[in-house]
């Protein structure tokens, strides 16, 4: 058990004024059986009332509109964490164990797969690792050769990526094994922005595994928000209106 | 009834203003049928009142290309075009029924070109408009909302009028016609006018003299009438 | 039910040419796209009605209530405790791989746990008099309007024929969809969305605006705000809106929840679903409930949610997913009907008869390779309607499309649309493959 401070801010802007601006945040970390969030404040600029729901995964979603002309949204949050890895979460949707559209494979990841099942016998968690080991030797991790639109399949083409990308490509081996698996978005002491990894159905409970590092997931891990993939969890998604043609995002965050 | 979009309002007032459009331009050209009976030719007039350039064979391929040529922007058919377009998303509020008297109105004028006299067969089009009009009347039951569809047929015809250089005792009536229409829309709505545009043209059409000379001012001044007002510091 | 109580009518009600005027008149069209042009198509209506008997119509009526009840029971066990599929009734695979399962509504629940609000289930008539269920449409199901406007205007060129027969009004499926959509309101006013006069049945959605007293809406003029929905007014003002009635697909309604491309949806507007703040008609997620595979089921989900025996019947299926199944599909598949269940609108249906040997052969293959993407049938023998072609009656295939309305009660509109198959040797029915509508009588 260990107690977490945490703070997170994010920086949109825009070249021009946009307008009409409506935006989910999944940001306010949720309580769980690993995590109690002890206390947590949400800033938003400019000035916006907004609305909290939990939605289909369990995430604390804030959704806002602002009207008038501005040309850029801030948000952060700042708050105090109570996580304790040894306590596991054991509510099951059955959707884990289906691919879903950042983590359906291809002929290339499917035929890696299927050379690698039969080298390997275990339990869940003895797969998890095993995949980890193996992603961690043949993915580099790379910044700027992949987006954040980028599958699991293409990732796995590259052979390259940053933690979203390790998180999809493992998430498919585990489901193409018959094992759910969800992807996780939150903050951990490596990054100094976001970080995702993975939990994976042992049978019984959900288990935290962080293949970007290869390592398990321990009390230095606060979790943000969960999905089947990448875009379930995504921290902010926003649409708007305006003669912008670049938004610049500034991403900091910090765990002590 | 006042849920109503700026999107449709919109509409509305351009469903009034390519309506009439429609209207003067059928009876404009009807006029022209008449003087070609004498064997007068009157349509390069007409073209001069719009600048547009003469490319026509003779009197009948003007009237063939603005009675029917969907491709010039000037034409009766590409006018009820227009209408049609903007009639056909306000069904629910200028009702199926005036709807189908544009329907109406397109398949009368498709027809007409097929028949040996065009000017009889184009002649129930005046029954079907006004059937139009009498039904948009009867249909939209909002004053507010009524109001500027008659906006945009007013400015439409105050518009064409003086273009066409009709009598400044016509042109008035039409502009005192718009400025009751005018009055009826509330501060603060995307249809009140604009003071400063609205005065040029009082100021114009307040004498025949005035009129002669600054027509064409008075004519952009009609088309800003909607502009939103500076703010005043 | 037997075919005497079910005497064909085969004298056209007045004169076609006269009421396809009058159709054309009040601009009773469909759009549809030919080389990226868009066109507007008159929908071509056949002047000889189809006549459902009291009798028939009573018990069609019946178990079309069941099903759709069953079908709306189904779905909100899917999105909530999955029952059926704890129970082993409905394999967990024929649920999550569907398109149509929506993980992002899981835990809603609609206002008054309705789901699906406007079925369209569509019917066909065998020889012997039998009604089989072809499939459920749960979606947006479209074509009310049609059979609307042609009774309308029938009576007008033809009044005989409606003194003369005992037909039901079908003229209150207006005030059916208001009081649906007034059941499915969570505070203010009715709108119906539509992604704008492109789309093909957008006659429908203004014509059904205008008969319902909604609000034609499109997204750009409406916004969520403190997770409501209000309509932007044109002097700068708002009106909330309390029921959705979209009619554009699940995927496009809400670029924050689905897809982020989406330029016809309205962002938040799950949240403010979510909330209970505005109802949507139909339910986002039913596609799980209409997917083709799940056909299959429907039958099951009668007898497991309602304890009851399913009234109308299924068209024979078989599930190639299951092992006996499959047997018989590779035995006879030269006898069946064979559908892909990701498709929709006609497409994706192929007669095993009309395939060449190596052809056959060769969908074997593919539905081995993979069993869950297909359903087989066995092809009902249709009883064809009698339609008029340049003044000379000839039969053709038709199926009906029944129309029930789900609000304080479950309702089955005494009409529908029946449409029939210009080709006489097709089977494919749909307006978008170049199909024709007739009135759909039922009797007092």
């Amino acid at each position: 058990m260990k107690k977490l401070n945490f703070s997170f801010s994010t920086k949109l802007t825009f070249d021009d004024y946009v307008h009409d601006h409506s935006f989910a945040l999944r940001i306010i970390p949720p309580d769980t059986e690993a995590q109690k969030i002890l206390s947590c404040s949400l800033n938003i600029s400019p000035t916006v009332s907004t609305k909290q729901t939990v939605d289909a995964f369990g995430n604390n979603v804030t959704a806002g509109y602002i009207h008038g002309d501005h040309r850029f949204l801030d948000f952060d949050i700042k708050g105090t964490a109570e996580v304790d890895s040894t306590k596991h979460s054991s509510s099951l949707m059955p959707c884990y164990l289906y691919q879903s559209e950042f983590t359906a494979p291809d002929d290339g990841l499917i035929k890696f797969y299927s050379e690698l099942k039969d080298k390997y016998n275990g339990n869940a968690p003895e797969k998890a690792v095993y995949f980890s080991d193996i992603l961690s030797d043949l993915i580099e991790y790379k910044k700027g050769v992949t987006t954040t639109a980028t599958t699991a399949a293409e990732a796995f083409a590259l052979r390259a990526g940053v933690c979203q990308d390790f998180s999809h490509i493992l998430i498919s081996l585990l489901r193409m094994d018959g094992i759910p698996a969800r992807y996780i978005a939150g903050l951990a002491f490596c990054d100094g922005e976001t970080h995702s990894w993975v939990e994976y159905w042992t049978g019984d409970h959900w288990e935290g595994i962080d293949p970007a590092n290869n390592c398990p997931v321990n009390d230095d891990y606060l979790v943000i928000s969960m999905g089947r993939d990448f875009r379930d969890c995504a921290i902010d998604r926003g649409v708007m209106f305006g003669r912008y043609t670049q938004q610049l995002q500034l991403v900091r965050s910090l765990l002590t | 009834m006042t849920n109503i979009s700026k999107e449709h309002s919109d509409r509305l007032y351009w469903l009034g203003r390519y309506t009439e459009r429609f209207f003067i331009t059928l009876r404009s050209l009807d006029k022209l049928y008449d003087r070609m009976i004498d064997g007068r030719h009157g349509y390069t007039e007409y073209l001069g009142y719009f600048g547009l350039p003469d490319k026509y064979k003779d009197s009948h391929d003007f009237i063939h290309s603005f009675l029917y040529d969907g491709s010039n922007q000037n034409s009766a058919a590409y006018s009820l075009e227009r209408a049609y377009d903007n009639g056909i998303v306000l069904r629910e509020e200028i009702s199926t029924k005036t709807l189908s008297f544009l329907q109406m109105a397109k398949d009368t004028l498709i027809s007409s070109q097929s028949k040996a006299n065009v000017r009889l067969s184009l002649l129930p089009l005046k029954d079907i408009l006004y059937s139009f009009w009498g039904s948009v009347n009867e249909h939209i039951y909002d004053d507010e909302i009524r109001n500027i569809i008659y906006i945009g047929k007013t400015i439409e015809r105050l518009d064409l009028y003086m273009r066409m250089k009709y009598p400044f005792a016509t042109v008035e009536k039409e502009f005192i016609r718009l400025c009751k229409n005018l009055h009826r829309v509330p501060k603060d709505t995307p249809y009140r006018y604009n003071t400063k545009y609205l005065c040029t043209v009082v100021e114009i059409l307040g004498t025949e003299d005035d009129y002669k000379l600054g027509s064409d001012k008075a004519i952009q001044s009609l088309e800003h009438l909607f502009d939103p007002m500076e703010a005043t510091v | 039910m037997t075919q005497q109580n079910n005497k064909q009518f085969t004298k056209p009600v007045g004169n076609a040419d006269e009421i396809n005027e009058l159709l054309r008149r009040y601009g009773v069209k469909f759009g549809i796209y030919k080389n990226g042009v868009f066109n507007e198509q008159f929908f071509p209506f056949d002047p000889i009605p189809r006549v459902i008997s009291s009798e028939d119509f009573k018990s069609i009526e019946k178990g079309l209530v069941q099903r759709v009840n069953a079908l709306n029971e189904f779905l909100f066990d899917i999105y909530h405790d999955k029952n059926i599929v704890k129970d082993g009734i409905i394999p967990e695979n024929f649920i999550y791989i569907s398109k149509g399962y929506l993980a992002q509504c899981e835990g809603i629940t609609p206002r008054n746990k309705i789901y699906s609000h406007i079925s369209g289930i569509d019917l066909v008539q065998a020889k012997d008099g039998e009604w089989y269920i072809l499939e459920d449409n749960l979606r947006i199901p479209s074509g009310a309007s049609y059979p609307l406007i042609a009774r309308e205007l029938t009576r007008i060129a033809a009044p005989h024929a409606s003194s003369e027969n005992e037909i039901i009004d079908n003229r209150n499926y207006a005030r059916l969809l208001k009081e649906t959509m007034e059941y499915a309101n969570c505070g203010g006013i009715s709108a119906i969305l539509t992604p704008g006069r492109y789309n093909a049945a957008y006659f429908e959605h203004s014509y059904l605006a205008e008969h319902t007293g909604s609000v034609l809406v499109q997204n750009d003029e409406l916004f969520v705000e403190d997770n409501i929905l209000y309509q932007r007014t044109y002097s700068g003002g708002k009106t909330r809106i309390g029921v959705l009635y979209r009619r554009i697909a699940d995927e496009y309604l809400d670029p924050l929840t689905f897809l982020p491309e989406s330029l016809i949806g309205i962002p938040n507007l799950m949240e403010a679903y979510r909330s209970g703040n505005v109802g949507i008609i139909n339910a986002p997620g039913n596609g799980v409930a209409d997917d083709k595979g799940i056909y299959y089921f429907v039958p099951k989900m009668i007898k497991y949610y309602l304890g009851e025996e399913p009234i109308l019947k299924n068209a024979p299926t078989y599930l190639p997913f299951y092992e006996d199944d499959m047997k018989y599909v590779m035995e006879k598949i030269d006898k069946l009907v064979i559908k892909d269940v990701a498709e929709a609108g006609g497409y994706g249906v192929v007669f095993g008869r009309n395939l060449t040997k190596e052809k056959l052969e060769e969908f074997r293959k593919t539905i081995i390779a993979e069993p869950r993407r297909f359903i087989a049938q066995e092809v009902i023998d249709f009883l064809d309607l009698p339609i008029l072609e340049e003044g000379e009656t000839v039969m053709r295939k038709a199926d009906l499309r029944a129309f029930v309305l789900s609000g304080e009660t479950t309702k089955v509109w005494a009409s529908g649309l029946t449409r029939f198959s210009r080709n006489p040797d097709s089977f494919v029915v749909n307006s978008s493959q170049g199909g024709g509508f007739k009135d759909t009588w039922v009797l007092k």
